[in-house]
């Protein structure tokens, strides 16, 4: 059953003098119990489309959708403070740096409990700390952390912290934003797997955003790419990794080193993103590919179904051999 | 066999921290003996704390050590002072994290490569040192050189200026470089170029490099042989392949193990707890001893040294 569908969904930075088309045309169905990671370098509009999702885009940022579905509502256009009531209740987000998130100078319980009260003002703090050590043990957390500061923390606890905090209110539907970015890597493994059991045991839905793809592979069923605002290649995580539809899908997985002994030829991809101020009239990938043809450059590929993925590219059947 | 370019014996660095008044050290560099061969890309790995920068920023002469001697080519650079000394600092470069910290704002890209050149004596003439600096561009496949070489830093993606730092240390016809997770804030699609840049260099010039790094793949993809630091101390020497395929140390299994992969079919973790600790006046014993799942009574009390293992690979435990 879909839990999510997002049709259509055009975000907008305004500089100066400039409009930057951050994302574009972006449409995606989430189903029930889907894990979905969301690839992109930087500058694809990854989290541009998180922070759109939950409505805290920049003043300048201004978001355009022809419906996003989260439950069965459309939840576009409702007001601000329609989408302040489902905020957290019914979609969290997690954010990467989970440091600057938390206020330093309140101990961790005020902070959530702060959290629990925007939302249910009657909840006592006998309730919230009883919800509160419940989850704290689900991510192997010791209750004492809810007396601490958010100094005192490790980066590793901090995010569990914010996962714990994200979860309060049992949303089906939670955002993580690159979530592991800032930790080392056996932090990194570790919350991973933890997630991956939080996933199982709440039967959450989740969007993975991310740059690496090794962090999908391990986590992830589901795979969107990213590139310069659009959805280039969608589907099972081990289909677009392992045979790849897309020209860039295809470049990005031989740019990754992974676990790869000296000199294995790392490919890279020559040339920089396109100007998002004026995206291409063709592809959005054409600059950079080595599969292009004229005809690329003359009109922009549409979302083609594949049966089990759905590829922006010509050429798509072609490239993989 | 090739010589050897630098050699480190018994390096020491702390930092003094107070706590509640007490004064105390952060043991971040620990008695670390090493040495790096002629035209060998030297991998330091390990997570944040681990003393990584610090060793490489003690090596190029930013900190001064504590006690222990450091010896590139064969003359001792330890407990001396070198900041005047323009001719060792052209032998030995540094290629930092952030290229957009490493570049004045507001000097063109030419102006940021020339004088360095021009006050290590490259070439005297303006005209065929920026000839010197077009021929390595264009050879480095950044082109348009002369297109480029009139940015300012802010004009350039930080793959290209990242290139462009690690052109500019080598224009100076280095000895040793010295490079600190120099790719670890770029993107993967433009990280391939910077590494690839680093490898042909590298072999070109044949100098020696000490490669920093946090990332187990890049440093498998780029260096000969790794060394894994933790908390300050030397846990595995050994070569990319052997460290990937056949880690010895519980620490090193661990890293292998955790690192995110596409090429690993199934998770197959080889389990530590806790997380990482700052050195602030450890306990006697390995270091790793308080997360080690192999860990035994002996590992309290006495520090394993590092022993050869064959196949030039060295491990710092008592019981693989």
């Amino acid at each position: 059953m879909g839990l999510l569908r997002i049709l259509d969904v055009n975000i907008n930075y305004r500089l100066k003098s400039k409009v930057v088309k951050a994302v574009r045309n972006f449409s995606l169905d989430v189903n029930e119990g889907d894990i979905i990671g969301i690839i992109g370098e930087s500058g694809s509009g990854k989290s541009t489309l998180a922070h759109g999702l939950m409505r805290i885009l920049p003043k300048n940022g201004n978001m355009e959708a022809a419906e996003i579905v989260l439950n069965g509502r459309d939840i576009s256009k409702i007001s601000d403070a329609e989408f302040d009531e489902l905020r957290w209740v019914e979609m969290s987000i997690v954010f990467q740096k989970a440091m600057s998130v938390l206020s330093p100078v309140h101990k961790i319980f005020d902070q959530m409990y702060d959290t629990i009260l925007a939302h249910r003002p009657e909840t006592r703090k006998e309730e919230a700390k009883e919800k509160l050590l419940g989850l704290l043990s689900v991510v192997n957390l010791p209750s004492e952390i809810l007396k601490m500061y958010p100094h005192e923390l490790s980066g590793g606890m901090m995010q569990r912290i914010m996962i714990c905090l994200s979860l309060i209110f049992n949303p089906r539907l939670v955002i993580l934003d690159e979530v592991t970015t800032a930790l080392d890597v056996i932090t990194q493994g570790q919350l991973l797997d933890e997630i991956d059991r939080l996933v199982k045991e709440f039967g959450l839905t989740v969007m993975m955003i991310t740059h690496d793809i090794g962090v999908v592979n391990e986590l992830c069923t589901k795979i969107a790419i990213l590139y310069a605002g659009e959805l280039l290649e969608l589907g099972n995580v081990k289909d677009v990794i392992f045979s790849p539809f897309s020209p860039y899908t295809k470049a990005l997985v031989e740019s990754h080193p992974d676990l790869n002994p000296h000199g294995s030829g790392l490919k890279g991809i020559p040339g920089t993103l396109p100007d998002l101020v004026n995206p291409p009239e063709g592809c959005v990938f054409y600059d950079r590919c080595i599969y292009r043809e004229d005809r690329c450059m003359e009109r922009k590929p549409d979302l083609v179904d594949f049966g089990k993925r759905k590829v922006k590219c010509l050429r798509a059947g072609e490239i993989n051999g | 066999m090739a010589r050897n370019i630098l050699e480190v014996k018994n390096l020491v660095k702390y930092f003094p921290v107070r706590k509640f008044g007490k004064k105390q050290f952060v043991k971040a560099v620990d008695n670390l003996s090493f040495s790096i061969r002629d035209g060998e890309i030297f991998g330091v790995l390990g997570e944040s704390g681990c003393g990584k920068s610090t060793l490489g920023r003690v090596i190029n002469r930013l900190e001064q050590e504590q006690s222990g001697t450091i010896e590139l080519l064969g003359e001792t650079i330890s407990g001396k002072e070198y900041r005047k000394d323009r001719e060792f600092r052209r032998k030995m470069q540094m290629v930092f994290q952030n290229p957009y910290d490493s570049f004045d704002p507001r000097v063109m890209i030419y102006k940021s490569i020339d004088l360095p050149m021009k006050i290590n004596g490259i070439d005297s003439s303006p005209e065929n040192r920026l000839a010197k600096m077009i021929e390595t561009m264009n050879h480095a496949k950044l082109t348009p050189a002369e297109g480029l070489l009139t940015r300012y830093p802010h004009e350039l993606s930080g793959g290209q200026l990242q290139r462009i730092s690690i052109l500019r240390s080598v224009l100076l016809n280095p000895k040793f470089i010295v490079a600190d997770e120099c790719v670890s804030m770029l993107d993967v699609s433009v990280r391939a170029g910077v590494l690839n840049l680093l490898l042909s260099t590298q072999k070109e010039l044949g100098s020696a490099m000490l490669f920093i790094t946090h990332d187990i793949s890049v440093a498998t993809y780029i260096c000969g042989r790794i060394m894994v630091l933790y908390a300050g101390k030397i846990m595995e020497i050994a070569s990319g392949e052997d460290i990937l395929r056949s880690p010895l140390h519980p620490y090193s299994r661990a890293l292998v193990s955790y690192s995110p992969t596409i090429t690993r079919e199934e998770k197959q973790r080889y389990r530590i707890s806790g997380e990482v600790v700052t050195p602030i006046d450890p306990p006697p014993g390995c270091r790793f001893a308080s997360r080690c799942p192999i860990v035994q009574k002996k590992c309290a009390v006495e520090e394993p040294t590092l022993r050869p293992m064959g196949n030039n690979r060295q491990v710092a435990c008592h019981y693989v």
